[in-house]
């Protein structure tokens, strides 16, 4: 099996990434998403035939977050924590954007990745670079915490979606 | 509401619900296929050695617990090998080892004791080891994405599987015995900070000490 044949597969996951980066904010979704494939292509020894998704998220992630930084958009560096990007909000309804936004950003990205790029807990956990058990407690704490605030109104007033870092 | 109606409330708001049909990009395809590709890892060659050495070195480490361990063997918390052996595999379902890198055979030998929880710390600090070392390969190839990926890699393990034992514990405090995942255990000694400063330098550019890191604890 040739490379390109191999590589097919994988770039069959090209609009689903740019979907992602598009819900998370990127100001090119379909350039970032292009970005990927090519890193992809380089380094396609390092991607699983098998599911290259938790890598391709991986990847999209980490080109969305430096995105952000060269917007300004993160508010401090992390030294410590991973960020995750804040989703495109403009298109939620106001109760659950206060929601989402009050939750703590991993606990949000491990959420979203299962609930709108639809990965498993295990692929989510690997696209995070968290193990599967520490991943599957960040998704319960998240969506009993989401429930809450939903329950509460949606939490605190923020005024403008932005990029947040997990705090230590 | 429950947390099932909540994810699928979530669900329902997914701003872009499409995100999974296929795209014919063919042109793009092309474009990206005629690039060159990234050479294979030119230490693949040398993983066979390396391990057999990891493993000496990890075999030495357990045994110099020993003197400890007997000491312990009535009232501490210490485990056989085969249990130490069980925490090593199991932990390796847990944790990620970079693209080209395996996980080292760890030989315990059978009069031997650890403590609970041992198993586990190798296994970190194998992957912490690992890491590093592709980060720092990655910093010299210019590959600013997988950079990114392994100080993201390096942060989790910091964060979720680095445990810095409590003020005044002994020096071969473990972690409490209900602990689900593998945790390597730092003294309070200034070490974890060290670390934390290194990886925050390395991904300043400056990545001279990550580099003597990833030397210092590789095998061989």
């Amino acid at each position: 099996m040739t490379a390109e044949t191999d590589f097919r597969a994988v770039f069959s996951h090209l609009g689903a990434i740019a979907n992602y980066a598009r819900r998370r904010g990127s100001a090119d979704a379909d350039a970032l998403a292009a970005e990927v494939m090519t890193i992809a292509w380089r380094r396609l020894d390092d991607v699983s035939k098998d599911d290259p998704r938790p890598w391709l998220y991986a990847t999209a992630r980490n080109l969305l977050l430096e995105e952000h930084r060269k917007r300004g958009r993160l508010r401090h560096v992390p030294e410590r924590e991973a960020a995750s990007p804040a989703p495109e909000l403009d298109e939620l309804d106001p109760q659950l954007n206060r929601a989402l936004l009050a939750l703590r950003p991993l606990d949000r990205e491990a959420l979203l990745l299962v609930a709108w790029e639809d990965l498993t807990p295990t692929q989510a956990a690997r696209a995070l670079g968290i193990n599967a058990a520490a991943f599957r407690v960040r998704l319960l704490r998240a969506r009993r915490r989401l429930q809450a605030l939903l329950a509460d109104g949606g939490g605190p007033t923020l005024s403008v979606p932005q990029l947040d870092v997990e705090g230590s | 509401m429950n947390t099932d109606s909540t994810l699928l409330r979530l669900r329902e708001a997914n701003p872009f619900p499409d995100g999974h049909e296929a795209v014919a990009d063919d042109e793009l395809f092309e474009r990206i296929t005629a690039l060159r590709r990234a050479p294979q890892s030119r230490r693949r060659g040398l993983r066979r050695p390396l391990v057999a050495v990891a493993v000496g070195l990890i075999a030495v480490a357990v045994l110099a617990s020993t003197a400890f361990a007997i000491s312990q063997w009535l009232g501490g918390d210490v485990v056989k090998p085969d249990v130490t052996r069980a925490e090593y595999r199991e932990a390796q379902r847990e944790l990620a080892l970079p693209p080209g890198a395996t996980w080292p055979v760890l030989h315990v030998a059978p009069s031997t004791v650890t403590s609970r929880g041992g198993g586990g710390g190798f296994a970190v600090a194998i992957a912490q080891n690992r890491w590093e070392c592709y980060w720092v390969r990655t910093i010299r190839e210019g590959d600013r994405a997988a950079g990114v990926r392994a100080q993201a890699q390096l942060e989790s393990l910091l964060h979720g599987n680095v445990i810095v034992a409590p003020a005044g514990a002994s020096e071969n405090w473990s972690p409490p015995a209900d602990s689900s995942h593998p945790q390597a255990v730092y003294a309070r000694d200034g070490g974890y900070e060290w670390v934390r400063d290194t990886y925050a330098l390395a991904a300043a550019g400056h990545p001279q000490r990550l580099a003597q890191r990833c030397v210092a604890n590789s095998p061989g």
